[in-house]
């Protein structure tokens, strides 16, 4: 799972960043909502560690995948963030 | 009958006085322009709410000491106790601060009050106080016809300042003009008789003005011209702190318990400060003078020695009620206690926070957490499961299971009782907030609705749940092979997304985000492909019979849909309200078709 819908929200929040609508996005914003996916990361893989049984091992690993694809977006997006704060 | 007659009682009254004295027309104008500039003043502040009042009210509420400081700064401030009271019961009401907090505002706001007094003493009657409300009533006018809120905001608060200055002036002039006509001082009442009747005329007053400002500021012009006398006064001004407890018990009529027991709060404070001043009048007259003396203030300026007298029994008060504050929480709680949490009706839906958009939103918000507990104990009791044992079973689906026995809930009982009035309740409160009237801005408005259409997802859950309950009672209570095993795996989902559910709402605020609720989506999507896969598979080998087949198919898409719309619910609840992070969980968050083909791409890797 790649980047996704994400770059296209990314430009939509451009467009309503320009016409005023919306506030801007500091990396600390994206700092914030990272550390706290980074917390679940952290207790899924505690709790897949301590799971012996096969199928909810298999949930809590999908979860885990989603929260991952989670955390890519998320540095994708504080790169992009810090760049355009870099550029203005 | 009483109130029907009491405005054209009192229409008739002022009438006639105006007949048979003229000269009390300018004084009583003064009154009513004082009165009005309070309520632009109201206006223009209320305006800075929905975003930057609310935000200093919930920082500066950390401590006790923080809340005493904020209701002495806002209340001086904004020269309006009744304001800060008012936005405390509001928020009081939503939950976003403590009854000791609320209580702390308040003894702060009594204090912030008397600045009122120095302010028309110290400066109104001794400058020509009309030449700065001229200039100031123009300039507001412009920034009225502003666009921008805050603006606006300002415009009224100047306009309100203008009006106030304006009113002092000409109460100030008629007072000097009814001097020369008449001697009201020749109703001074002297010793104990006067400190009562004119405690009970002080307390009248703030009660048919709602405003304790407009009685001191009456009470000083009256004295600095001479009309009453200096211990009358005194007692004016105590009766006056008794008089402006009635906006807050107006004010707590239409909160909930928390803002009845704030106004009730307020209610002892103000009257045992009062009768401590009153038993303690000449102790406190030889303070006031001892202070005067030593800070310069003449021995006949009785204007700014009541400011002096209001200050001292003002900061007594709260001297004397703050270490017992504590007990008087708990005295509050006891009498009011709060109602049990699993109620009918709404908690935090009250009309005390229609003005302070945050407030609402976050009262709202409160509201759709109270509507999500009940439905998540009726989606279990209807599919025979009992969710505080979910919650602790170390193996749900085994627990899930064993929950063959059928739980005698009547559906469409629990449904009417815990569901549909919370629901209307909110439906009713947010069309509310988006009446014209309510001015709440566009931001608020859009989370509101997203609230509001979280209630509606979860009655459409609740009712999902209602179509699956009767096969998955049937097919569970005995056994029937591979559909007994199947019913149990789609109750066996709702179940862990119960306790997930319980699990996000129990998480710390700083650690929790809206975002995990993607993993449950994706979550509810694999479990209903997984049983549409296993189903087919059934069908295929002949191991269920059509009526089986066909029920469920139905009853999985119904147990997905309950899922789906309980978990968009729950994003609604939890999502950042915070300006940037919000769209930071916005651009980070899977679309529905994202979440399938993550839910597709696990299927594949297990298969």
């Amino acid at each position: 799972m790649g980047l996704g819908k994400s770059i296209e929200k990314l430009d939509d929040y451009y467009d309503r960043l320009a016409q005023n609508k919306v506030k801007k996005i500091k990396p600390d914003h994206v700092d914030k909502v990272l550390s706290k996916l980074h917390g679940k990361e952290d207790s899924l893989r505690e709790e897949i560690a301590a799971t012996q049984k096969s199928s909810k091992k298999e949930r809590l690993e999908a979860k885990l995948a989603v929260v991952q694809a989670q955390i890519r977006r998320g540095e994708w997006l504080r790169e992009e963030i810090k760049t355009d704060a870099a550029e203005s | 009958m009483i109130r029907r007659l009491t405005v054209p009682l009192a229409l008739a009254l002022l009438v006639f006085g105006f007949w048979t004295t003229p000269d009390l027309q300018e004084i009583v104008a003064g009154v009513a322009i004082f009165l009005f500039g309070m309520m632009m003043l109201e206006d223009g502040f209320k305006l800075f709410s929905g975003g930057l009042l609310e935000k200093i009210l919930s920082h500066a509420t950390a401590s006790k000491a923080r809340a005493l400081g904020f209701g002495m700064v806002a209340t001086t401030l904004m020269q309006s106790s009744s304001l800060v009271t008012l936005v405390t019961i509001s928020f009081l009401s939503a939950g976003l601060i403590t009854l000791t907090a609320g209580v702390a505002i308040i003894f702060g706001a009594n204090i912030g009050t008397t600045t009122g007094a120095w302010l028309v003493a110290g400066f109104g009657l001794k400058v020509d106080i009309a030449a700065y409300a001229m200039p100031m009533l123009a300039l507001s006018i412009v920034l009225v016809f502003q666009s921008s809120k805050y603006m606006r905001g300002l415009g009224f608060v100047l306009a309100g300042m203008g009006f106030l200055f304006l009113g002092i002036h000409y109460m100030k002039e008629g007072f000097e003009t009814f001097q020369e006509h008449f001697d009201l001082n020749r109703f001074a009442l002297p010793g104990v008789l006067g400190l009562i009747v004119y405690t009970f005329i002080g307390a009248a007053m703030t009660v048919v003005m709602q405003s304790s400002h407009a009685t001191m500021v009456i009470i000083i012009t009256a004295l600095s011209s001479g009309q009453i006398s200096y211990e009358n006064a005194l007692a004016m001004a105590i009766g006056s702190n008794v008089g402006t407890t009635i906006t807050a018990l107006i004010g707590g009529v239409t909160a909930n318990f928390q803002g009845r027991r704030l106004a009730q709060a307020h209610l002892v404070f103000n009257v045992v400060t009062a009768l401590v001043a009153l038993v303690l009048i000449y102790p406190l007259i030889y303070s006031v003078d001892t202070i005067s003396a030593a800070v310069g203030i003449a021995d006949d300026d009785y204007a700014l020695k009541l400011a002096v007298f209001h200050t001292i029994f003002n900061v007594l008060g709260v001297a004397l009620m703050l270490p017992v504050m504590s007990r008087l929480i708990a005295f509050l709680k006891s009498r009011i206690p709060e109602p049990a949490s699993d109620v009918l009706t709404p908690i935090y839906l009250t009309e005390a926070t229609d003005d302070f958009p945050e407030a609402a939103e976050e009262a709202l918000r409160k509201e759709l957490g109270h509507l999500m507990r009940n439905s998540e104990t009726v989606i279990a009791e209807a599919l025979n499961l009992d969710l505080e044992a979910l919650i602790k079973a170390p193996e749900i689906a085994a627990l899930v299971q064993a929950s063959r026995t059928r739980d005698p809930i009547d559906f469409d009982t629990a449904y009417d009782t815990r569901i549909k009035p919370l629901h209307a309740a909110i439906v009713e409160f947010a069309s509310r907030m988006g009446r014209g009237d309510k001015d709440t801005p566009e931001v608020v408005m859009h989370r509101i609705h997203e609230l509001r259409d979280g209630a509606g997802r979860i009655v459409r859950a609740v009712k999902a749940v209602k179509h699956l309950r009767r096969n998955a009672t049937r097919y569970t209570e005995t056994d029937h092979g591979a559909t007994t095993a199947l019913y149990n795996a789609i109750r066996s989902d709702i179940a862990r997304m119960l306790v997930e559910m319980d699990k996000i709402r129990n998480e710390d605020e700083d650690r929790r985000s809206a975002l995990w609720l993607d993993e449950e989506r994706v979550q509810a999507k694999r479990a209903y492909k997984d049983a549409i896969h296993v189903t087919e598979a059934l069908i295929r080998d002949g191991s269920l019979t059509p009526a089986e087949a066909t029920s469920l198919l139905n009853d999985s898409q119904y147990g997905y849909e309950a899922m789906k719309d309980m978990i968009e619910a729950t994003k609604r609840l939890h999502v950042e309200t915070e300006e940037g992070l919000d769209e930071v969980e916005r651009i980070l968050s899977l679309d529905d078709d994202e979440a399938e083909e993550m839910a597709m791409n696990t299927r594949e890797r297990e298969d």
